[in-house]
């Protein structure tokens, strides 16, 4: 076989590959698009543009539950990922500057955190939220700052990892340099650090974003109305309405709008952040 | 090196919110799980039971299954992905017209949130409406209704969760691929040996510590599904697809029989991290060198 | 990390005491819950507990 006839077989294995990720998604969106009198029958996996209708995406986005549930989401998924970075942040600087007995072990112990099955912790963390972390009748349970908060077991431990491996990277004269001239521990990881090490908290902040938007278990369990997210509202459509497929798909849809975003961002560094950079994209 | 007092003091924020999400969620499911604690029992206070909660649990057959059907499930998947992974891996190593875009492509399940790859999933394989039950009916007369059989409930969760995580192990390996010093292959194959051999001789061997991470990661992940299995089949039919963490969320949850779910819970926890710790150590292969 | 030498006992692998520990409290409840599972109703739990007590004391001091 010559060369180049081998590379356009690869390529044409490719393509076959790349359909199959792509027809359920495309599958979805044409539920999202057909009208209700469309949707049975035989399937066809082509647009037919003359019967199209952005109704499903209307109905649901004038959706009052649904505006509370998005919004919910885009405010717990960025107050997560800003805290996480800030936090994950000074952690991971003390961690890569400081001289201190036991760190490993801490280190250790934060990752940890991220392995462990989020099954497993839904009973004492109900009881706990519901129960003991609450003042007269306020409680965590069902409230946004519960989720925000609770988020940073999967992505703290993830941003710490992250972050050590970007802050490594900044050789330790450049902060020594600042400390020389007078400068605090703050200035420095203001004027040195975060400056340095922008691109990298940026990653951190974007893939964390992701995490807390996707999570369901958690958001599903440790909310009743209130603080309930887009995922719950999603898996409610489901088991609620059953068989308003379009408007389902609509839902869908606009769940996993910021995975397509974030690929075309840090695709990159999608390989490390999931691997917790053990193996490097 | 700084004082370590500063060091401390910024550390401190991150330990305080793990204590609270982290330690005492586990500190309190190891004290439940010792007491009788039922909300709706004749008596609601919990009481000290001994070990009772673990004696009902290892009779519990519901919940022996559910842990059966988690461990299947990941044996099948994780087989199957990185076999899949490992071919596709190899497949990207070729140079080929857009590769940049066909890699993207490829990444794009790993993003999109659990529950929406079932929801996905599950308007694929709708009766009626899907087309998966539509083509396997007309082309092959195969009746397809994952809310009657169990083995095709089963095989479409595998399916399901096949194409949603493949692309993880097909871009670890890839990066490990890339990695790999190219002297050896080329020296092999002067030496004429043939791709059979290059592949099982050389490639291998120096993949095992990516191959390990990522069975590692895969193996986690597969023990905590439980998103897109609830939406792709609700864990049906009957309890065919109930894995341990859909078990524990939708049937022992609701009970409210604090004190037994929280035995499970634990039990789930520690099967995790023995089976965690068994591929730590095999991992960094201590039996060869100190750590 | 807090200075654990590792050694080579009659566990396959080197271990810190750490590991020792931990494998014992392992071995602890795995004992325990296999008990209750197929032995118990002839054999009383203490037994268990007795057993792997035992069995972990040996491995912290010689695994």
């Amino acid at each position: 076989m010559t060369r180049a006839g081998s590379k356009w077989i690869t390529f044409a294995l490719w393509v076959l590959f790349s359909l199959m990720t792509l027809v359920p998604i495309w599958w979805m969106f044409l539920v999202s698009v057909k009208q209700r009198a469309d949707l049975f029958g035989k399937p066809s996996f082509l647009l037919n543009i003359g019967r199209m209708t952005w109704d499903n995406y209307a109905i649901v986005i004038t959706n009052p539950a649904f505006q509370k549930y998005m919004l919910n989401s885009l405010i717990v998924s960025t107050a997560n990922a800003a805290l996480v970075c800030a936090l994950g942040l000074l952690a991971a600087y003390a961690m890569s500057r400081y001289r201190m007995k036991g760190k490993d072990n801490i280190f250790f112990w934060v990752l940890t955190n991220r392995m462990a099955p989020p099954a497993a912790f839904l009973l004492p963390l109900y009881l706990l939220f519901t129960g003991v972390f609450s003042v007269g009748e306020w409680s965590l349970f069902d409230t946004r700052i519960g989720l925000i908060l609770l988020y940073c077991v999967l992505n703290l431990p993830f941003a710490f990892w992250l972050l050590q491996g970007i802050i490594d990277g900044i050789p330790a004269e450049l902060d020594e340099a600042a400390y020389v001239d007078g400068a605090s521990t703050w200035q420095v990881l203001r004027t040195v650090i975060i400056p340095l090490a922008g691109p990298g908290i940026a990653v951190t902040g974007i893939l964390t974003w992701v995490f807390a938007w996707n999570e369901y278990l958690f958001a599903s369990t440790l909310t009743s109305v209130n603080a309930r997210t887009i995922t719950t509202g999603l898996a409610e459509f489901v088991t609620v309405t059953g068989t308003n497929w379009g408007q389902m798909a609509a839902v869908a849809m606009l769940t996993l709008l910021p995975a397509a975003l974030v690929l075309a961002l840090v695709q990159k560094h999608i390989v490390a952040g999931l691997t917790f950079g053990a193996v490097k994209g | 090196m700084r004082s370590s007092t500063t060091g401390w003091l910024l550390l401190l924020p991150t330990i305080v919110i793990l204590v609270f999400t982290g330690v005492m969620p586990f500190i309190y499911v190891l004290l439940t799980s010792f007491f009788d604690w039922n909300l709706f029992a004749v008596n609601p206070e919990p009481q000290w039971a001994a070990a009772n909660n673990f004696r009902r649990l290892v009779h519990d057959a519901e919940f022996l299954k559910s842990i059966w059907l988690t461990l299947k499930f990941t044996l099948y998947v994780l087989v199957s992905q990185v076999a899949i992974g490992f071919a596709l891996a190899r497949l990207m190593m070729r140079d080929f017209p857009f590769k940049k875009f066909f890699r993207a492509v490829h990444t794009l399940p790993l993003m999109i949130a659990p529950i929406a790859v079932g929801a996905t999933w599950r308007l694929m394989t709708v009766p009626g409406l899907g087309p998966i039950p539509y083509y396997l009916k007309n082309w092959f007369g195969i009746d397809y209704r994952l809310s009657m059989f169990p083995d095709q409930a089963f095989a479409s969760v595998v399916l399901m969760d096949i194409w949603h995580w493949t692309p993880f192990v097909t871009l670890t390996l890839l990066a490990g691929l890339s990695n790999l010093p190219q002297e050896p292959v080329e020296q092999a194959r002067i030496d004429g040996a043939n791709e059979v051999q290059i592949f099982w001789d050389i490639i291998l061997p120096a993949m095992k510590p990516v191959l390990l991470t990522t069975i590692f990661i895969r193996i986690m992940d597969a023990l905590r599904v439980v998103d897109e299995v609830w939406m792709l089949t609700q864990g049906g039919p009957g309890a065919e697809t109930r894995f341990i963490g859909l078990h524990i969320w939708k049937i022992v949850f609701p009970k409210t029989d604090y004190g037994y779910g929280s035995a499970m819970s634990l039990l789930t926890l520690y099967l995790t991290i023995v089976i965690c710790w068994l591929l730590y150590v095999a991992m960094t292969a201590r039996k060869e060198r100190p750590l | 990390m807090i200075a654990m030498p590792d050694r080579r006992g009659f566990l396959p692998i080197r271990t810190n005491a750490f590991d020792r520990v931990f494998i014992s409290v392992v071995l602890f409840v795995a004992i325990h819950l296999l008990w209750m599972r197929f032995l118990e109703p002839t054999l009383p739990l203490w037994i268990a507990t007795v057993l792997s007590v035992i069995l972990g004391a040996v491995i912290v001091r010689r695994g």
